[in-house]
């Protein structure tokens, strides 16, 4: 079964994210220090390497989706999602978008070593959106999801790598979000906690959530996309269905 | 389940679209919509605080009582040497009181600065994942600063107590005065530079040499009449002394609660007179508060150019 989203569904849910001729330039600097630049006055450009990591890329999501973006190392997908979720601004173009919007971005990004998992549930619910009184309700949940119920009051730098992905895990899949925007972070602990990991985006799937995902897996496209849109150097090269979409993939490898 | 995706999508029809957070107004209404994006996350805020405070001696047996013992140091090395060896304590009375009174409301003002310039680059690692508003960093950061000020205020209460020297007078509301256009130019500053360190590493170390200097632009360890003193050929240079806010508070704080600085003392056989208070302290103080708004205003505004692509060059 390749998606769960039903099509009857999709097709009058309404638009929540559209990109408008997204570009964006990288300027490659070569020096960073004061000394550096005074140095290389004037001779500036020089040292500067312009690099397009996206080019007029538009499109539209609607509600309840789920895309993949994928292309070959370097095309743009992590910079695409870094664009829809705000967190970098396009030189060009628009993105607007609606509903609450969680970014999985990078697993525990907003964790304290020195804090224990219980103040970091607090914090990193707090960054991804949630209020206090959200957490408290959900708090027995989001420990219960992770497992790891007895080191809850240790600091998480004395976590393993396992546990400290599944607290962050599940703290993101309890925010609520109508969009989940996904890069590389499935494929977290071991295989029981991974399935269970799959299974909740099933469910968030058939509750209706858009997921944007960025992935190198083609089976996990295959699986949970209705969606591809496959980047090339910044350029979409490929926007339909998942099957279509992984061979466009692999087209594009041969450039 | 058909029914909640259904609801959803209602729900989500209804929303209007918004665009981009960084590519909001640009002008005056950016500031405002600044703030209310703040204040929604104050909860965060919060939270971050309390993540500076707690990280910071975390492990530590004696934790907060920490962020007392520099200062209490500091006090102790500028009242022996600086006071009693080199004799700047000669004329001052309750020197100790002096001396403290302005380190403390001074310390608010450089770990404001010096944390907050560091801010943005050192939580570099949730900026290039999730997007929040960004001037949450240096006003964390200001946040644990107040905390570490109110802390030493508590010290220097106290000690004023015990010593039976509190001012009670109307000049004890220069104190908040003081406290406010301090925090004012502090998050101006930090604002400003944590978003200009992103792109300039060289600021965080050029803010500590230059808070070095400017420590010794105030009058903390010396007092007003020493340097009315000192320049008394040249009495323009006072008011250029007295244009630099942070000096200017730092005189009114003193003004409001070191009692000996407004009175008549008999220190070693000599009468000593009252400090000679800059004139027109209200009217230099109200502007320094306006002057500071308007900075504020515009570091928010360099702030929020500049913030469009710190994920990118952290």
């Amino acid at each position: 079964m390749p998606s769960q989203s039903d099509p009857r569904v999709l097709a009058k849910a309404p638009t929540v994210v559209r990109a408008t001729d997204v570009s964006k330039r990288f300027v490659i600097r070569k020096e960073k220090s004061l000394k550096e630049r005074i140095v290389n006055f004037g001779r500036s450009q020089k040292h500067k390497d312009d690099f397009w990591a996206l080019r007029n890329v538009s499109f539209e999501i609607k509600a309840g989706t789920t895309i993949g973006l994928v292309g070959a190392n370097g095309s743009g997908k992590s910079t695409l999602l870094k664009v829809l979720g705000g967190i970098i601004q396009p030189n060009d173009g628009t993105v607007e978008r609606r509903g609450r919007l969680a970014a999985l971005l990078e697993l525990g990004a907003g964790f304290h070593p020195d804090l224990t998992g219980r103040e970091n549930v607090y914090l990193n619910s707090s960054i991804l959106g949630l209020s206090r009184k959200q957490t408290d309700e959900y708090f027995q949940s989001i420990v219960d999801f992770s497992e790891i119920e007895e080191f809850i009051d240790t600091q998480v730098k004395f976590y393993s790598s396992g546990m400290y992905v599944r607290l962050a895990f599940a703290i993101a899949v309890h925010v609520d979000p109508d969009i989940l925007l996904v890069d590389e972070v499935l494929a977290v602990g071991d295989e029981p906690f991974q399935a269970k990991c799959m299974s909740k985006i099933r469910q968030f799937q058939a509750e209706g959530r858009t997921i944007i995902l960025v992935s190198h897996s083609a089976g996990q496209i295959e699986d949970l996309c209705d969606r591809v849109v496959v980047l090339s150097h910044g350029n979409v090269v490929f926007d339909g269905d998942a099957a279509g979409g992984l061979l466009a993939l692999r087209e594009s490898f041969e450039h | 389940m058909a029914t909640q995706a259904e609801a959803r999508a209602l729900r989500l029809s209804e929303l209007p679209f918004e665009t981009s957070v960084n590519a909001g107004p640009k002008y005056v209404g950016g500031f405002f919509t600044a703030i209310r994006e703040i204040a929604s996350h104050r909860e965060l805020l919060d939270l971050l605080i309390r993540r500076e405070l707690k990280s910071r001696y975390k492990d530590s047996s004696l934790g907060f009582l920490w962020s007392l013992i520099k200062p209490l140091v500091q006090l102790l090395i500028y009242y022996v040497f600086i006071g009693q060896v080199l004799g700047a304590a000669k004329g001052v009375a309750d020197f100790a009181i002096f001396v403290f009174a302005g380190l403390t409301l001074w310390g608010l003002y450089s770990e404001t600065i010096a944390t907050g310039t560091a801010s943005i680059v050192s939580n570099g690692g949730l900026i290039k994942k999730v997007y929040l508003p960004r001037e949450i960093f240096p006003l964390a950061a200001t946040g644990s600063a107040i905390f570490n000020f109110l802390v030493q205020m508590v010290v220097l209460l106290a000690a004023i107590v015990l010593l039976g020297q509190f001012p009670i007078s109307l000049n004890l509301l220069y104190v908040p005065a003081a406290f406010v256009i301090v925090l004012i130019w502090g998050v101006a500053f930090a604002v400003l530079l944590s978003a200009l360190n992103v792109y300039l590493r060289d600021i965080q170390y050029l803010v500590e040499v230059v808070m070095l200097l400017l420590f010794w632009a105030s009058p903390i360890v010396y007092s007003w009449g020493f340097v009315v003193a000192a320049v008394k050929n040249h009495t323009w240079l006072l008011e250029v002394y007295l244009l630099n806010p942070i000096s200017l508070s730092i005189l009114a704080f003193q003004r409001g609660l070191w009692q000996a600085g407004s009175q008549t003392r008999v220190l070693e056989g000599r009468e000593v007179p009252p400090q000679d208070w800059p004139a027109y302290m209200d009217l230099r103080l109200a502007a320094a508060a306006v002057v500071g708004l308007i900075v504020l205003f515009i570091a928010q505004r360099i702030f929020s150019r500049l913030q469009g692509n710190f994920a990118q060059e952290i």
